[in-house]
């Protein structure tokens, strides 16, 4: 709502009543002045007529000839009465004397004939006043001669008695019209005003009713507005423009414990407002009364704080509106306690915060103890997988056997418990790479089935349906879901017969697979079966015995299908067997172009210089033994630091690089030696490490490694990196001296000891050729092991070429091939010649 | 109304015509002349009825000064109040009938009769009143001290000529 519009509101009505009022208070000063004015009106002409200045002054005047006639029928009557006849004439003297001086016949004397009328009766009064008051004898005498003047007179005096007739009917008729003209001016006037009156009835009355209507819908508003403010669960609070409280509501006062008389009319920031925000307060008060920007008003929920009744400061969230009324601008404040919620909120903060730093704690734990125990456990492995090559008796290579067996479960419950560890971290990530389904299942089985053969159970494989062997999936998780299951089911299964289907059902661009390993074992009951996929579960029957188990493997593939998102499960009843299936959702792949790896052990091996950095001594003496076994050189380095410093010095074919070590781990000592330019900047550096997670493994490759050895090392994995960075042959295109190799052995033995022995090596180059072409065809053992003894000379001095036609001699003498010995020996001379230009 | 009063006025002049008039003839000096004669119910002797001029003299004098209509210029009048004729009279209220000489009869309520009311004045100008200036006897209301006293009312009861007083309850 905005300022504009409530100023709108509140004016409208203001503006339609002034101009009511001031229309009522015209109405009633018109209604006033006319009502004044008739009133002067009607009292001047109440005044006239009610006033009398006349006496009744037409009867006077007919009066006037009755009291003559009375006076001239006393002078007529026998006998006449003369005291009689005097007091008639007194009488009438009396009237005509009235008529001369009275004011009232004033107007009537005005007239000229009305005044000679009166003269002649006066003339004839003064006439007759001697005879009348003479004595009765002369009055008597006289009678008959005043009679006749009477008589003569009498005329005069009806005259006189009708002349005021006309003139006072004129002057009637002249105060007639007046009275009537001033009556209809008060029937206008009075019309009028009522008509007014009725007007401004009318206008009050409809003032009224709006009025009314107004002040019910008012106070309606007021009601409803009174009921939300006592209902909200919000405290309301509302304030004038100095701060004053005006309204406290109930919930207000139990957030602040203030009650609404006692703080209603004081000051809002003495009130609630904590005292170390209370001078902020005031100056954004202070800001806001000067017209300056509100920055708590009207800006939606903000988060302050309060101060109780008992002085207690707690947080608040509120928000402000501001209105205009009547009485100035006003705030209206809605106000909610959130010390709860803040304390809930920190609350929750903690438990999660410790929540994650134990998870961490333990996961750091896991890692570390897998670290420590798998450290001296790769120890234990490699000295027993060194201890099988030696001379043992029947007795001796059994219990080696099982100690080997018993070590590598114990290295696998170790990774199983890690495993866990790291998918409920969230820390398992899945590859989605080309794989061939085919070729795992055939390799599942294959590796399985002696195992199975031993307890007398058949074990097949086959597609349930259309085959599908191109797939994107995680290679490893889905070897180790599937190989568990076989597994399982071989361990549980005796004169039997395991069958692995798989069928793949075409999903629009996806493929619904669905792996099932059936066996005829003992199978489940409805308990088991319920719970086999949990932690820890492992069969309470008899053959749990037979069968170690850390309860872990089903739980761990359970993990892997879920994070393959799929499904696994178990059909299965006791003594009917069971089927395990997984349900995966995959992608369709293109078929990879098959490659044929020539088996490593069958290729021919050059020596290498190996660089071995590890720091447990015992794990870096059994890789030390497998390479020299190996025939490969090797130099050690006890920390990272040392591995730096070594291949600084001279130039390695291959670095085995531990990964955990004290003073420089192997991933900083990676880093160091690709970055430098030192001779070995660009040898193959090959991670040694029994921390096996997939994120760690990408970050070797990022760091610059190009592969990984799992610890427990095996001569085999060993073999086949070295075969892997054995790098290109020294062939023709190369040149027949490796010319770094020769640097550094130069560098290593001195100018003059490098000479010396170059010189030797020339020599024992040159009698092994002669000696060859003599007895070529005579031993071939000899011609093997001459062969070897100074291909191992070839490769100190970088002569490659040399040493690899040396070698292909060798193979082909130990083989007994004298074909191809001699053949070869036919190339070797040529070779030696180049070699030895280069050489020397 | 008027004619009321003149028919009234009528039969009072048959019988006043025989009374006073043969009184007068036969002793103009003898007795002095009756001024004002009270009839009706009045609780007093006979001859506390009549009045001569010194007889009205003798009652509490009041003096007026004011002008009338029917006379020029301010006069002084003289006469008995009405108010002290009627305690005289031991009259409290009921109507008074004035009756002129000539037999003008017109109606004065006793509660007219109050002090600063009217008189019946015996003197105007310290002298006596003949017939033909409206005397003897005159009732005079103080037509200046008030416009009360200026309406056609209290002008038609301003009875001049007066001789006669009837008193009816």
């Amino acid at each position: 709502m905005s300022d504009g519009g409530v100023t709108d509101l509140a004016m409208m009505p203001h503006r339609r009543k002034r101009a009511g009022r001031t229309m009522a208070v015209v109405s009633g000063l018109v209604a006033f002045a006319a009502i004044l004015f008739l009133t002067l009106n009607v009292s001047r002409e109440i005044r006239l007529l009610g006033s009398a200045s006349s006496d009744n002054v037409q009867w006077s005047l007919s009066q006037t000839e009755v009291e003559f006639l009375e006076f001239t029928k006393r002078m007529t009557m026998t006998p006449v009465d003369l005291g009689d006849v005097r007091r008639k004439f007194d009488i009438f003297y009396s009237r005509i004397g009235t008529i001369r001086e009275a004011r009232v016949f004033a107007d009537l004397r005005a007239d000229a004939g009305f005044r000679t009328e009166l003269a002649q009766i006066q003339t004839f009064l003064e006439d007759s006043i001697p005879v009348i008051d003479s004595d009765d004898l002369a009055l008597r005498a006289s009678l008959p001669a005043l009679r006749d003047r009477a008589d003569a007179v009498r005329p005069v005096v009806r005259d006189l008695s009708t002349a005021g007739l006309d003139l006072f009917a004129v002057a009637s008729d002249v105060q007639r019209r007046a009275v009537a003209r001033t009556l209809t001016e008060l029937a206008i006037a009075l019309a009028i005003l009522i008509g007014t009156l009725a007007v401004a009835v009318l206008y009050l009355n409809r003032l009224i009713a709006a009025n009314t209507r107004r002040a019910d819908l008012q106070a309606q508003t007021v009601t409803r507005m009174n009921a939300i403010i006592a209902t909200s669960l919000d405290g309301v609070i509302v304030s004038d423009a100095a701060g004053r409280i005006m309204t406290f509501s109930p919930a207000a006062e139990a957030i602040f414990g203030h009650f609404a008389e006692d703080v209603v009319g004081r000051d809002l920031g003495g009130v609630i407002v904590p005292p170390h925000l209370r001078a902020a307060h005031d100056a954004g008060m202070e800001r806001m009364r000067n017209g300056g920007p509100k920055r708590v008003v009207g800006q939606g929920r903000v988060r302050l704080e309060g101060m109780r009744a008992s002085g207690e400061v707690f947080p608040i969230e509120l928000s402000i509106q501001s209105s205009v009324t009547e009485a100035g601008e006003i705030f209206i404040a809605f106000v909610r306690d959130i010390s709860r919620r803040v304390a809930d909120e920190a609350e929750l903060m903690a438990a999660r915060d410790t929540a994650l730093a134990n998870e961490k704690l333990k996961t750091e734990f896991l890692a570390t103890m897998s670290h420590e125990i798998r450290t001296p456990l790769n120890g234990l492995l490699g000295n027993m997988d060194l201890l099988q090559d030696t001379q043992l008796n029947p007795q001796q290579a059994r219990f080696v056997r099982n100690m080997e067996t018993s070590g590598r479960l114990l290295m696998r419950h170790i990774s199983d418990v890690l495993d866990i560890t790291r998918y409920d971290a969230g820390k398992m990530s899945v590859r989605a790479e080309p794989m061939n389904l085919s070729v795992l299942l055939q390799d599942i089985v294959d590796s399985q089935t002696s195992m199975a053969a031993a307890n007398g159970t058949a074990l097949e494989w086959g597609w349930n349906g259309a085959p599908h062997n191109w797939i994107m999936s995680d290679h490893d998780r889905l070897q180790h879901i599937l190989m568990n299951l076989v597994g399982n089911a071989v361990k549980f299964t005796k004169a039997g017969k395991i069958t692995v289907t798989v069928a793949a059902e075409p999903d629009g661009d996806r493929i619904g697979l669905t792996f099932a390993v059936t066996d005829t074992g003992p199978g489940l009951d409805a308990d088991l079966a319920a719970r086999v996929f949990d932690d820890f579960v492992t069969g309470n029957s008899a053959y749990d015995r037979e069968v170690g188990g850390t309860g872990l493997g089903l739980s761990i593939a359970r993990r892997f299908v879920q994070a393959l998102d799929g499904d696994i499960g178990v059909d299965s009843a006791p003594g009917r067997g069971s089927t395990f299936w997984v349900r995966l959702p995959v992608a369709v792949a293109e078929p990879a172009e098959i490659v044929e790896v020539a088996a490593p052990a069958q290729a021919p091996q050059r020596p290498l210089h190996v660089l071995v950095v590890e720091d447990n001594e015992i794990n870096r003496t059994v890789v030390r033994d497998m390479l020299e076994a190996g025939g490969h050189r090797v130099t050690e380095a006890a920390d990272g630091q040392l591995g730096v410093a070594a291949a600084q010095a001279r130039r390695f074919d291959l670095i085995l690089m531990d990964i955990s070590m004290p003073v420089m781990d192997g991933r900083t000592a990676t880093r160091a030696i690709r970055k430098g330019d030192g001779p070995s900047a660009q040898s193959p550096i090959v991670a040694l490490t029994a921390n096996a997670m997939r994120d760690e493994q990408d970050a070797f490759m990022t760091d610059g490694m190009d592969g990984i050895l799992m610890k427990p090392l095996s001569k085999a994995a060993l073999a086949e990196v070295l075969a892997a960075h054995q790098g290109p042959a020294p062939g023709v295109a190369a040149g027949v001296i490796d010319r770094d190799h020769a640097a550094e052995t130069r560098e290593v033995l001195g100018p003059a000891g490098y000479a010396r022995l170059a010189g030797r090596f020339v020599q024992e180059a040159d009698d092994l050729l002669v000696w060859l072409q003599d007895v070529a065809d005579t031993d071939l053992a000899e011609v093997a092991a001459r062969s070897h003894k100074i291909a191992g000379s070839a490769g100190v001095f970088g002569a490659t070429a040399f040493r690899d036609q040396l070698k292909r001699i060798e193979t082909a003498a130990k083989a007994g091939d004298p074909a191809t010995v001699t053949a070869a020996i036919a190339d070797l001379a040529a070779v030696w010649d180049r070699t030895r230009d280069a050489l020397i | 109304m008027f004619a009321r009063i003149q028919k009234t006025a009528g039969l009072a002049l048959m019988t006043m015509t025989c009374a006073t008039g043969v009184a007068a003839q036969d002793a103009p000096t003898a007795t002095p002349e009756v001024l004002l004669t009270i009839s009706g119910e009045v609780d007093a002797p006979e001859a506390a009825l009549t009045f001569d001029r010194a007889a009205l003299m003798a009652l509490p004098v009041t003096t007026i000064e004011t002008s009338t209509i029917w006379t020029e210029g301010t006069h002084t009048f003289t006469g008995v109040s009405l108010a002290d004729l009627m305690d005289q009279l031991g009259v409290e209220d009921g109507t008074l009938l004035a009756t002129a000489i000539n037999d003008y009869t017109v109606e004065i309520p006793v509660s007219d009769a109050v002090a600063g009311g009217p008189i019946i004045a015996y003197l105007m100008d310290d002298a006596e009143m003949p017939v033909r200036d409206k005397g003897p006897l005159w009732i005079i209301y103080p037509y200046d001290s008030s416009a009360a006293f200026r309406s056609e009312v209290v002008y038609s009861r301003s009875i001049w000529q007066l001789d006669r007083i009837e008193v009816d309850r």
